[in-house]
């Protein structure tokens, strides 16, 4: 096999893992045509789970597995793939990096389409800089912090961070600018338009979603992909050199890497066609000392060398690589950082003094010291919830809860028959519960309470009883009791009076989503009675 | 006639009533019938039939088709090439068994029946209010259409059309295209208790038909149905009444309130179809805001001596 070949084996390899990644993301949602076989008599208890192994992605980063480890002192499943890449790592160097990494891909494939800079300015760029040593403070930052007890891995892991500016912001951003052509189409006055609505309907929907989804802060979420991806043209593979602290810890570990650049300095002609093509800014130019860990393993500079003075080969003898350079601000300004942020994000007193009564997780939810060790605000959960309701927290879980998933019963509910998010967590945060536990148990995430004056029968306004048909527990949480009220003009008349048992309700918010009284309704779903949380209760 | 001389204005209106009152007599005159030697097609009648399965274990799919032979077969409602719409209950991610949605052991039935008739397209219409996706898993709908081929429409922004009801209280609401698109439309409720108009049957079945505020409808819940019903007329209703949900409603959620029936009802009349459900609760059907406003509006009877009435026992 030539270089040519392996250059060639690279983007194989990162297009099949790019596409692999939009399949399993395409997929981690309910399908229009899930069903259950219901083939022994209507006896059968199937929970619906998706058919894909939607976590794949985040069970072959070795930083979700390590900081899952080091704070909630948890193997996540599946961490063997993790493991593998490490160990990969420790013989190849940073071939997840060049081969597999869907960020890096993107990165990539958008440098390699529109250079950012040309001829002398880019081989300067391509230079190892000190910015680089940034992305070992993030790392160290990620790691102490997740051994003091809260885990920010998943706000910049590339995996979390390309999951949930996918599934949260660009996919229903072209989801939603669809929908809207198709809706228009629908309603035009030709017929050929509106068959061609609903057949492209019919193709895409199962992509860009079947209602249009949206997600608190998706504008933020999706500006910072933007601006992460604008990066590239100040130099190739920003975020890998720079930023992404999945590539500092492959640094770190492919210093014992087998697979080893050989120079023959005495060949080069200082034509620096190695640096220009360079995409780690690893130093491959001869004259220079090859920096092992910030080397991304794309083979370019061997396969673009004219005089063969830059070989890939194996080294069997045991001789450490060049160190990585993480420098000691870095090193002391991370890990004294890490140590301190989960103490600041106590600070605004969300987890020791009061629980913010907005902040309802999804059902499942692992006591929120824990869940804040373990989620990675991937937005799996989210993407996955059928009905919408998951979104990323803006200031409800305080600042160390930043985008951890929360229920908004204004956009959806929570379904009682469903347990879809805990299945897909990729690290246990969200407990895998069945549907049967969630509803024998049972597992509440809060509790709804009425708002009398604005309540329609209440306020003598109208007859309404749509919190109590829409109650799913049974018997139902919420009951009615005729009464005679009077009307705004004096008149009498009898309705039915809507009251919340506390013991039945699980605080599922269908109430909320369905009451006619829009914008603030008059029937609210707090925190407070959740079971995971043993202060956070009203009940004795 | 003279054209050299004005038609004056006497003579215009005439004119207009001579013509008028031919036409109108023209109209009194029925033309003979062509149509077919069946019986029940010779009356003017609404019909009603009721079917019991009373052995152990009967076939469901037989006493569907029973009734429908009763009635003259399904050839009546549907033709060959037809698109028909069945709009079952399938609102709530309920299992089957806790009688808060349509069989779909009937829904398979009459889906079967009408491939057999002909239809070119059979499709299952509902806007669930739980997500539509696990409606249909859970349901058995999706089984039942993954069984027949007939075609589950997602309900979406884009199906949903603005339409003018012209009832009484409600006016412009979006309606779920597919039902007035379709040829021909066979309403296929459950019966189930609800808290505040008492039962879930036929006429209520249309809430989920349209799209909109819909939680608003409670506000004057019997005659919002009636609007619904005076909109939506289906060929036939038939009420699943295998097993009836008597408490807890719409939703349900134990199979302490269900109890068994094995009665399937089937008519041309949605008045009188929802009567005799309401009759299978112990109810009277003059004491059901709707069946009674229903009655009052015209749009069925629930009087039973002026319907063919029949019985089938499987």
């Amino acid at each position: 096999m030539t270089i040519r070949h392996l250059v060639w084996l690279r983007r194989i390899s990162q297009t099949f893992f790019l596409c692999l990644f939009i399949f399993l993301l395409t997929e981690s949602r309910l399908s229009q045509d899930t069903y259950i076989n219901y083939s022994v008599a209507f006896s059968a208890d199937n929970d619906i789970r998706l058919e894909q192994p939607v976590t794949f992605f985040f069970q072959l980063d070795p930083l979700v597995g390590l900081t899952s480890l080091l704070s909630g002192g948890r193997l996540i499943t599946g961490f063997l793939w993790g493991a593998g890449v490490l160990l990969l790592t420790l013989f190849l160097g940073r071939v997840f990096c060049g081969f597999i990494c869907p960020f890096g891909t993107i990165h990539h494939a958008t440098g390699a389409v529109r250079p950012a800079l040309k001829g002398k300015r880019m081989i300067q760029a391509n230079q190892k800089k000190p910015e680089q040593r940034i992305k070992y403070f993030l790392l160290l930052f990620v790691l102490l912090g997740a051994i003091a007890g809260l885990n920010l891995c998943g706000l910049i892991d590339p995996i979390a961070l390309l999951f949930r500016s996918a599934a949260l912001s660009v996919i229903p951003a072209l989801g939603a600018g669809l929908r809207s052509i198709f809706d228009a189409m629908a309603n035009s006055d030709f017929n050929i338009l509106r068959l061609a609505s609903y057949s492209s309907e019919v193709l895409l929907a199962p992509v860009f979603g079947y209602n249009i989804e949206t997600y608190q802060t998706a504008w933020f979420i999706g500006l910072i992909f933007i601006i992460i991806v604008f990066l590239n043209r100040i130099r190739p593979r920003f975020w890998c050199r720079v930023l992404c602290p999945l590539g500092a810890l492959m640094g770190i570990f492919s210093m014992t890497s087998l697979l080893k650049l050989k120079k023959h300095s005495e060949r080069c002609t200082d034509c620096n066609l190695c640096t220009k093509h360079c995409q780690g800014a690893a130093s491959p130019h001869p004259k220079q000392v090859w920096e092992a860990s910030e080397c991304v393993a794309c083979f370019n500079c061997h396969d673009v060398c004219p005089e063969k003075a830059l070989a890939f080969s194996f080294t069997f003898k045991p001789e450490l690589n060049r160190k990585p350079d993480i420098g000691r601000r870095a090193l002391l300004g991370g890990m004294l950082s890490g140590l301190s942020v989960p103490f600041l994000g106590r600070l605004d007193g969300r987890q020791d003094k009061t629980a913010d009564p907005r902040l309802i997780r999804p059902p499942g939810s692992l006591p929120e010291k824990e869940f804040l060790q373990l989620c990675q605000r991937c937005g799996l959960c989210m993407k996955a919830c059928p009905t919408n309701a998951l979104n990323p927290t803006l200031g409800e879980a305080g600042m160390a809860g930043f985008w951890t998933p929360r229920l908004i019963m204004a956009q959806g509910y929570c379904e009682y028959t469903c347990s879809l998010c805990g299945s897909v967590c990729p690290t246990g945060a969200i407990a895998d519960i069945t549907v049967k536990e969630k509803i024998e148990r049972p597992v509440k995430i809060g509790s709804a309470y009425l708002d009398r004056g604005r309540c329609l029968p209440w306020s003598g306004n109208a007859p309404c009883i749509v919190c109590e048909e829409v109650c799913p527990a049974s018997p139902k949480a919420i009951y009615v009791k005729h009464e005679t009220v009077s009307r705004p003009t004096g008149e009498k008349f009898e309705v039915q009076l809507p009251f919340v048992n506390l013991k039945q309700c699980v605080g599922c918010g269908i109430c909320e989503n369905k009451c006619p009284v829009k914008s603030l309704p008059a029937i609210r779903t707090i925190s407070a009675g959740e079971s995971r949380s043993l202060e956070n209760q009203i009940l004795l | 006639m003279k054209f050299d001389k004005p038609v004056t204005r006497r003579e215009s209106i005439q004119r207009i009533l001579r013509w008028s009152g031919c036409v109108t007599l023209a109209g009194t005159v029925r033309l003979p019938s062509f149509t077919t030697s069946d019986t029940w097609a010779a009356t003017d009648k609404r019909f009603i039939v009721e079917g019991v399965g009373q052995t152990d274990g009967f076939s469901v799919k037989e006493l569907t088709k029973k009734v429908f032979d009763a009635a003259g077969g399904i050839q009546r409602f549907v033709s060959r090439g037809d698109v028909v719409a069945i709009k079952p209950n399938i609102s709530w991610a309920r299992h089957p068994r806790f009688a808060a949605t349509t069989n779909p052991e009937v829904l398979t039935a009459v889906i079967k029946l009408c491939q057999e008739a002909g239809a070119s397209r059979v499709r299952i219409v509902d806007n669930t209010i739980h997500d539509a996706r696990r409606c249909f898993a859970i349901t058995g709908a999706g089984k039942a259409a993954k069984e027949t081929g007939a075609d589950l429409v997602f309900p979406r922004s884009s199906l949903m059309k603005k339409m003018k009801l012209k009832g009484n209280r409600l006016n412009v609401q979006p309606v779920f295209t597919p039902l007035v698109e379709a040829d021909k439309v066979i309403n296929l409720p459950v019966a189930k208790h609800h808290s505040l108009s008492i039962l879930t049957l036929g006429m209520k079945n249309w809430i989920g038909a349209v799209d909109g505020n819909r939680s608003s409808l409670h506000q004057d819940i019997h005659q919002s149905i009636v609007d619904l019903a005076q909109f939506f007329q289906p060929e036939v209703t038939l009420i699943d009444a295998l097993r009836i949900m008597t408490k807890n409603g719409p939703s349900g959620g134990s199979t302490d309130y269900v109890t068994t029936k094995n009665t399937l009802i089937l008519s041309d009349d949605p008045v009188a179809a929802d009567a005799r459900a309401a009759m299978l609760f112990g109810l009277k059907p003059e004491k059901i805001g709707f069946i009674e406003l229903a009655q009052k509006s015209g749009l069925g009877t629930y009087n039973f001596s002026n319907l063919e009435t029949k019985k089938v026992i499987v």
